[in-house]
C-alpha cells in the first residue's frame, strides 16, 4: 500500500445567510442593479416593472453598478456608492445578468453583500449558466442565493422574446423574494 | 479576493494499492481532480522533499484562492507541485506565483470564473532561473524544459484543486486554451538590453516572479525590417490592435510584449529604452474612437478616453506604462504579444518560500 495526499484543500469561505424574506412585496421598493451585459438593462427593467405591477411594489432605483451608476463592468464588485444607494433607497434588488463566467461570479457576490445587509436579492441567470451560479454561490458561502433562471441566451435575443420569458417567470420571481 | 486566513490545515490522504502512474491517475479521475495528464503520486516522502525548499510552518494557512476560497498551505502547494513533476528547487517559485495570484489586484475570482480563455502567465526572473533550471532561451514557452513546464502546471493544478477553477464549475472558459495546462518561462536577462524586468518594476531581489493574467501569446514575425526599430514596432502595434481583445474596452489592462532577443537588440541599437518601446507602442497601437464606441456598449475607459471626439485615434490602453516589455526567447525574428483579460493587474514579487 502507498499513502498519497489529496491535492484539493478544504474551502473556507465566509459563511453568510439569506436575509428574511418579506411575506408580501406590496409597498416595497425595488432596486435594479445592472452589470452592463447585453440586454441587462432591458431584462432587469422589464422584470422589475412586471414585479411591481404584479405585487404593488414600486421601482425606486435603476442603476448601473459602476461609480455614480455611470458605467458598469460585470467582472468586478458593485461600486461602494451604488451599494450605499441600494441600502438607502431600496428594499429588494434584482441584479444580473449572470450569463457568463466572471459576471456570474460578481452578480452572485454582489447579491451576497446585499443579502448580508438585509436586502433580498435575486440574480438573473440563464439555463446555461445556472450550474456555475450554483457552484459559485456555494463557494462564496451562501449556496441559497436567489436565482431566477431564464432561457439562454439573453444577450442577442429580441425584446418580444425576452418579455415572454420574463412574463412566464413572473410567479417564480415573486416566489424567490417571498417564499425562501 | 484574498480572504484573510489564519490557522492551520492538514491535507487528507488515501491509501493506494501501489505507487503506479495508473493508480494515482485513477484516484484523481474518480474524484474529478487533475488536469487529465499523468502525474507523480504525492507520497509523504516526495512532499517532504519539496518542503525542504520552503521556510516556515508547512501547515500554516497562508491565504485562500478564489473563487472556491480553498486554503493554501505550503504542504498543499507541495502536493500539487509533486503531482506536476516539479523539481524541488523550483518550489519557491510555485509558492511565489500563487502568492502573487492571491493579491487583490489580480482579481482571481474573475480570472478563474470568466468565459474568456485567460491563463496566468508566470515569468521567472533572477538567480533562481539558473539555480533551478528554468529556460528563458529558445523555445522557452515549451515544450521541453522541465522547470518551465512543471511550474506552470503546478500553478494550474492548484487553480483546479484549491481555487476551484474546474471547467464548467468555477471556470466558465468557453474553450479553455493550451496555456491553461502550463504557461511559464524565464526572462532572458543575459540578452536583455535593458536589465531585469523585475527591477524595472521596483522589485530589487535576487529572484522574482511576475504573474500576468492574459491570453495565449500572439506571434509577431518580422524578418524584413533589417533591424529598423519603427518597422519592428509597427508590426507589434498591429498585433495589439484587435477589437477581440479585452484591452479594447478596458483601459486599465496591461499588454505584455515578450521581445525576442534579436528584436530587442535591434530596438536597443536604435537607441530605444524599455520606456521608449512602451511609448512608441502606446502611440502607434491605436483604433478610432468611433470604431471602439460602435463595438462596445460598456467601455471601462479612464475618463480622458471617454471625452475624445469620434475621429480621435485611441490607444489600446490608458497609459504607456501598461505596455510591459520583457525579453525572452532564443534566436529568430519573433516577438510575442500577450493581451490581458482586462479587469486584472500583473504582480511582481520577490521569490519567497
Amino acid at each position: 500500500m502507498t499513502t498519497v495526499y489529496l491535492p484539493d484543500s478544504e474551502p473556507r469561505p465566509d459563511i453568510g445567510k439569506l436575509s428574511p424574506s418579506p411575506g408580501s412585496l406590496a409597498g416595497l421598493r425595488i432596486g435594479v442593479l445592472n452589470n452592463g451585459k447585453p440586454n441587462a438593462a432591458f431584462v432587469l427593467a422589464y422584470a422589475a416593472e412586471r414585479l411591481a405591477a404584479d405585487t404593488g411594489a414600486t421601482v425606486s432605483l435603476v442603476t448601473k453598478k459602476g461609480p455614480f451608476g455611470m458605467s458598469a463592468n460585470a467582472a468586478i464588485p458593485m461600486a461602494r456608492d451604488i451599494f450605499e444607494r441600494l441600502i438607502d433607497e431600496t428594499d429588494i434588488v434584482l441584479t444580473g445578468l449572470a450569463d457568463c463566467g466572471s459576471c456570474t461570479a460578481y452578480s452572485v457576490s454582489d447579491a451576497i453583500e446585499l443579502e448580508k445587509v438585509g436586502k433580498p436579492t435575486v440574480v438573473v441567470t440563464t439555463t446555461r449558466f445556472e450550474p456555475i451560479a450554483v457552484t459559485l454561490s456555494a463557494s462564496f458561502g451562501l449556496a441559497d442565493v436567489r436565482k431566477l433562471v431564464l432561457p439562454h441566451p439573453l444577450g442577442g435575443t429580441d425584446e418580444p422574446t425576452l418579455r415572454s420569458w420574463i412574463d412566464e417567470a413572473a410567479a417564480r420571481t415573486i416566489a424567490l423574494f417571498t417564499a425562501v | 479576493m484574498t480572504t484573510p486566513a489564519s490557522g492551520s490545515y492538514l491535507p487528507a490522504s488515501e491509501e493506494l494499492a501501489d505507487d503506479s502512474a495508473e493508480s494515482i491517475l485513477e484516484l484523481l479521475e474518480s474524484r474529478g481532480l487533475g488536469d487529465g495528464l499523468p502525474v507523480i503520486p504525492p507520497t509523504p516522502k516526495r512532499v517532504e522533499a519539496m518542503l525542504e525548499y520552503a521556510t516556515g510552518d508547512p501547515d500554516e494557512v497562508l491565504f485562500t484562492l478564489q473563487p472556491r476560497s480553498g486554503v493554501v498551505t505550503r504542504r498543499v502547494v507541495a502536493i500539487n507541485a509533486v503531482l506536476a513533476g516539479c523539481p524541488p528547487k523550483t518550489f519557491p517559485v510555485v509558492l511565489t506565483a500563487l502568492r502573487a495570484l492571491a493579491q487583490p489586484e489580480v482579481n482571481l475570482r474573475g480570472v478563474n470564473a470568466t468565459t474568456h480563455p485567460v491563463a496566468p502567465l508566470i515569468l521567472v526572473h533572477g538567480e533562481v532561473v539558473a539555480e533551478a533550471g528554468f529556460s528563458g532561451g529558445v523555445g522557452c514557452f515549451g515544450p521541453g524544459n522541465r522547470a518551465n513546464a512543471t511550474v506552470g502546471r503546478a500553478v494550474r493544478l492548484t487553480m483546479l484543486h484549491v481555487a476551484g477553477a474546474k471547467p464548467g464549475f468555477g471556470d466558465a472558459a468557453t474553450h479553455g486554451q493550451p496555456a491553461k495546462f502550463t504557461f511559464c518561462a524565464a526572462e532572458n536577462l543575459a540578452e536583455s538590453p535593458w536589465g531585469s524586468y523585475a527591477r524595472s518594476r521596483g522589485v530589487d531581489a535576487p529572484s522574482a516572479v511576475t504573474v500576468h493574467c492574459g491570453e495565449g501569446p500572439h506571434n509577431v514575425h518580422d524578418a524584413e525590417a533589417a533591424g529598423d526599430p519603427a518597422l519592428i514596432l509597427d508590426k507589434i502595434a498591429s498585433a495589439m490592435t484587435s477589437l477581440g481583445m479585452n484591452n479594447a474596452p478596458i483601459s486599465q489592462a496591461e499588454i505584455f510584449i515578450v521581445l525576442g532577443p534579436e528584436h530587442a537588440a535591434s530596438l536597443a541599437l536604435g537607441g530605444l529604452s524599455r520606456k521608449d518601446v512602451s511609448s512608441y507602442l502606446f502611440d502607434h497601437a491605436r483604433l478610432p474612437a468611433a470604431v471602439l464606441r460602435r463595438h462596445f456598449e460598456e467601455r471601462a475607459w479612464t475618463q480622458w478616453m471617454k471625452i475624445v471626439a469620434d475621429d480621435h485615434q485611441l490607444p489600446m490602453t490608458a497609459e504607456p506604462d501598461n505596455i510591459r516589455v520583457v525579453v525572452a526567447g532564443g534566436p529568430g525574428k519573433h516577438s510575442l504579444v500577450i493581451p490581458s483579460w482586462g479587469m486584472t493587474r500583473s504582480v511582481t514579487l520577490p521569490v519567497q518560500g
